[in-house]
């Protein structure tokens, strides 16, 4: 192919990627067009970035869920347990990561350790309180109505303290989000990965970024609804509303 | 009568089936750990079984602790509590609790569960089929007069009033014989606790559970006891008798401070209006000659006359001006309130009065009949004599027609 007949082309082309070629080369502040052609190259990292969310969270609520249990009977526990996560959570983020990986190796499993270790003070704490705040009546009637320790625990008292403890979800979610960008430096993938590769190029650094905000907002809202969905109790309102409308709307038969 | 009917089809007919223990304490005494001087010294009654035993004395006596030790969320440190003759002692905690009711000040109610579910807890522990469940929170709810809508909401959109009744429900739910209840009505205001006490007399006339009840308030004690159990700082009973024998005859000096120096007026409490004697009233009936009437009141113990319809039922009390015609009219000057039940409280029925400001007031029978008058003078009267007949029980649950 000549060059005379592939001039038109290369002229379009240019005419369309002009401003966004000139805004790449001299690194501008954000080169929109750019980002729209360039997008796809962001959902894979996304989701894995998710998926180091997910897991994290899920794990670290585990363990501090067995921690809040095995020292709910056995109060002294609990400083050590808020001591120890305590401790963890005080190593700072990129430490950790490279202190892991002598034994854990490069990879997502070192980042999931350390992004779990993390969680583990935040939600453990919250989960403690949630039980400490189980208003003592309550129990004391469940207790004197013969429930045993395990049936009061799980009729009573984690419901009574799942506002508290999905608050603590919460913060533990948007915190994790924000440090899993750090996994890149246990080798792990990710958003932290695809803004690691842009350090120099201010476009990739905004997009990134705003997909990491964007999806702590998301998990966050996610989150408060289920908050809402699982504590009913909390919102008499507008469940108040819906009796009434159900009053309204029954048929005389059933009343 | 709910006792004997082993029914659950309907109303309240079913509510109570289980028979009623006795309940014993045995030199019962709790010594908590870290402390020199027990809670409980030695305690030693007995409740009958479908008698409210009230534990009353002021804070610190240990009356909530003894309670406790009877389902064991305190732990016995010597002696014993035997309920129907078996030591709790040798019952699982968990199955005991089942098995008696429990009612506290600070209701408990379960904020993230509906009424009706707080309600079937024990039913749910013991493990009722749904069926069953449902119909028993139905029947619970009409006996504490909820309505039925109330089913679905959460303890918080219920008034105090509304909740502790839920929470004497909660208790009822698996039917147990004993009910343990710790200053169940002491956080209501007074109006909503009188109308709680009465309820619960009412509840109890049918059910006939056997009740363990702790107050620090000697009047609910008197109205809710059949016996009172007096006890003095440090768990020592200072007395276990009945209300009217508390009344008459403190066992020393810390009883009678306790008991009040009101002694006399409490004692009003204890009576209905038929235990004293009534007054007879001049009766009148329309279209009698006002003379014939006239006559009556000249050596009547009440100065005014009663007009009262062909089944006897006061219809008012006739004024000088209603007397001044011929025949007597068919609607006197003033009305016959307030009109009293023989049933009523004398207590109540003197509070009456004075908001009436009226002197006499007719007495009616269980049909509206007047059964006589009484007046102002003879509560004072009976206040007055040293040697008042004070009944057995108190006047609330007592059944009618038993004189002193």
């Amino acid at each position: 192919m000549d060059s005379a007949a592939l001039a038109p082309l290369l002229a379009q082309v240019e005419i369309r990627d002009r401003s966004d070629t000139n805004c790449v080369q001299e690194n501008g502040t954000f080169c929109f067009s750019w980002a729209l052609d360039n997008f796809d190259r962001y959902v894979e990292p996304t989701l894995q970035h998710i998926v180091l969310v997910v897991v994290s969270v899920v794990l670290g609520f585990l363990i501090a869920m067995g921690l809040a249990v095995l020292s709910h009977r056995r109060r002294w526990l609990i400083p050590t347990f808020t001591g120890l996560t305590g401790v963890i959570y005080t190593i700072p983020s990129i430490s950790l990561f490279l202190l892991l990986l002598p034994f854990t190796g490069r990879g997502n499993d070192t980042a999931v350790i350390a992004l779990t270790a993390y969680t583990l003070q935040i939600i453990y704490r919250n989960i403690v309180t949630g039980l400490n705040n189980v208003p003592p009546e309550a129990k004391d009637a469940g207790r004197g109505m013969g429930m045993t320790d395990r049936q009061l625990l799980r009729r009573v008292e984690l419901p009574l303290a799942t506002p508290e403890i999905v608050a603590g979800l919460r913060i533990a979610v948007v915190s994790t989000v924000a440090i899993a960008t750090l996994a890149v430096f246990a080798g792990g993938d990710g958003l932290g990965a695809e803004m690691y590769r842009s350090l120099d190029f201010k476009t990739g650094l905004l997009i990134t970024t705003g997909l990491t905000i964007t999806m702590a907002v998301a998990f966050d809202l996610c989150l408060a609804l289920l908050q809402r969905v699982l504590s009913p109790w909390q919102a008499p309102a507008p469940r108040e509303r819906r009796a009434r409308f159900a009053a309204l709307t029954r048929r005389p038969a059933d009343a | 009568m709910a006792g004997e009917v082993p029914s659950t089809d309907s109303g309240s007919a079913g509510v109570g089936t289980a028979e009623a223990v006795s309940v014993e304490f045995r030199a019962a005494t709790k010594l908590y750990a870290g402390q020199s001087e027990p809670a409980v010294r030695e305690l030693s009654l007995e409740v009958e079984a479908g008698e409210i035993c009230v534990l009353v004395g002021p804070s610190g006596c240990g009356k909530t602790t003894a309670m406790r030790m009877v389902n064991r969320t305190v732990e016995i440190t010597d002696g014993d509590i035997l309920i129907e003759g078996t030591s709790v002692r040798e019952r699982e905690p968990a199955r005991l609790r089942r098995e008696t009711g429990y009612v506290i000040q600070q209701i408990g109610l379960f904020p993230h569960r509906t009424i009706g579910e707080n309600i079937a807890t024990v039913p749910g522990l013991v493990g009722w089929d749904r069926g069953r469940v449902e119909r028993r929170v139905g029947e619970l709810l009409e006996l504490i007069d909820l309505d039925p809508e109330t089913r679905d909401r959460y303890p918080s959109q219920l008034s105090g009033g509304q909740q502790q009744r839920v929470g004497v429900a909660r208790a009822l739910a698996a039917d147990p014989p004993l009910m343990l209840m710790d200053e169940p009505f002491g956080a209501i205001d007074p109006i909503n606790r009188e109308r709680l006490q009465n309820e619960f007399l009412r509840l109890q006339a049918e059910l006939r559970k056997t009740v363990l009840f702790v107050t620090h308030d000697i009047d609910e004690a008197i109205k809710m006891g059949d016996r009172i159990a007096i006890l003095e700082q440090g768990g020592v009973l200072a007395q276990y008798a009945t209300p009217a024998e508390l009344l008459m005859a403190p066992a020393n000096g810390f009883v009678e401070d306790f008991v009040g120096a009101d002694r006399a007026l409490k004692r009003l409490a204890l009576l209905t209006v038929g235990d004293v004697d009534l007054w007879e009233a001049p009766l009148a009936h329309v279209g009698q000659s006002t003379a014939e009437v006239r006559a009556k009141l000249e050596d009547a113990e009440v100065p005014h006359a009663l007009l009262v319809d062909d089944e006897r039922r006061p219809l008012g009390w006739l004024s000088e001006s209603d007397l001044a015609q011929e025949i007597v009219p068919r609607s006197p000057d003033s009305s016959p309130d307030p009109v009293l039940d023989l049933r009523d409280v004398l207590r109540d029925a003197l509070s009456d009065l004075m908001q009436a400001e009226s002197m006499y007031a007719p007495v009616t029978d269980g049909r509206g009949r007047i059964a006589g008058v009484l007046s102002v003078e003879i509560i004072s009267d009976f206040l007055n004599s040293p040697a008042a007949q004070v009944e057995e029980h108190p006047a609330a649950e007592r059944p009618l027609g038993h004189d002193g």
